[in-house]
């Protein structure tokens, strides 16, 4: 059985770096180590823009219009229609992008927020008046729980593949590979130009936001 | 001479009378708002001051306002804490009994923050930034330092 590539290394290295942050975001925002949770925002700030520059770019399936589908495809899918190529699904791929902007989202509220002595700002914070950036902090805070929940579902649903449909969706996020099914096209690599205009982009982007614009 | 020793034994009496007051159970509530309401003017106050420092032009009248209010609180700062106002007021409050139990380094760390927004407050009536820029993050220190044995974590 030949094995194909369904996904490039940035999108597995986004992915799995993400995965390492969460959780690391998490601590430090609970404990209050307020200068490493500004640190790994800002890193985590930089993967997500990279990621957005990489679904326009990227690789075949880590492009946006590859795999956001409208709901015709959605429902089809929901039938049993099975699409020809590789990459998510038309429901993963409503997965993907809600995680993807509530990432976005809690992060871009945290650039704005501060803590309650006003002592660790976010980097965009000194736009806002001390009330707002600590009604922004809170809902970062809560928006991470939402985005907690959505976690829980996607790793909910990769179970569900893994035990029901007996389809294994972590090893190919790992190795980028999977064994191919017949008449399944591989994914198209993009060059490595491309990744370096991604990762520029996002670099010099994170740095004017981290700076204060 | 005899002004000073007469101001110190003064200053000391007002203290002692301070600290030794105790709170009506009533009072507490009143005290322990009107002190997280006074942190939060000067938390709000810092933010100003660093909010002007991160910008390439600095008001300096703006600083000069958020080190007023900072300097203008310091002072009073130990006074709010009467006894009877910490945990067992039954009042959500994460002022440590430790503010009572060692209330002298809990009036060294008050001192501390004295002398810092003092320092600050000097600087942004000379108008100097690059001595504002380096007076702030002894403020900073202070509030944090305190922060960190004197109040108990969020939640």
């Amino acid at each position: 059985m030949s094995h194909i590539r369904v996904w490039d290394l940035p999108t597995r290295a986004f992915h799995w770096l993400i995965v390492l942050l969460m959780p690391a975001l998490w601590w430090t925002g609970e404990e209050h180590m307020d200068e490493l949770h500004l640190l790994l925002g800002e890193v985590a700030l930089g993967l997500i823009l990279f990621r957005i520059v990489w679904g326009l770019i990227g690789g075949s399936t880590a492009r946006f219009a590859g795999f956001v589908k409208g709901p015709g495809a959605i429902l089809a899918y929901l039938r049993g229609e099975r699409p020809a190529g590789v990459g998510h699904n038309p429901l993963g791929a409503l997965s993907v992008l809600a995680l993807l902007v509530l990432l976005a989202t809690v992060t871009g509220l945290g650039l704005f927020a501060t803590d309650e002595d006003g002592l660790a700002p976010g980097p965009l914070s000194h736009l806002v008046t001390f009330d707002s950036a600590r009604i922004l902090a809170e809902r970062h805070e809560q928006l991470f729980w939402i985005l907690v929940g959505f976690i829980g579902l996607h790793v909910a649903a990769i179970l569900f593949y893994l035990l029901v449909r007996h389809d294994n969706l972590v090893t190919p996020m790992v190795t980028g590979a999977r064994a191919g099914r017949g008449g399944e096209e591989a994914m198209t690599a993009a060059p490595a130009w491309r990744f370096f205009i991604a990762a520029g982009a996002a670099v010099a982007l994170t740095w004017a936001i981290v700076r204060g614009v | 001479m005899r002004h000073f020793v007469l101001a110190a034994a003064a200053a000391a009496a007002c203290f002692v009378t301070a600290a030794a007051a105790q709170l009506r159970p009533d009072q507490a509530a009143g005290t322990i708002r009107a002190r997280q309401a006074n942190y939060k003017q000067m938390a709000a106050a810092f933010k100003g001051i660093n909010d002007q420092l991160r910008s390439s032009s600095p008001s300096v009248p703006a600083i000069r306002r958020g080190s007023a209010v900072i300097a203008r609180h310091a002072p009073r700062l130990l006074r709010w804490f009467p006894r009877g106002s910490g945990p067992e007021a039954g009042i959500r409050t994460r002022a440590l009994p430790l503010i009572w139990s060692d209330r002298a380094a809990f009036t060294r760390a008050g001192a501390g923050l004295v002398v810092a927004a003092r320092n600050l407050q000097a600087a942004a009536r000379s108008g100097d930034v690059a001595a504002i820029r380096a007076a702030a993050p002894a403020v900073g220190r202070a509030c944090s330092g305190c922060h960190e044995d004197f109040r108990a974590p969020e939640q």
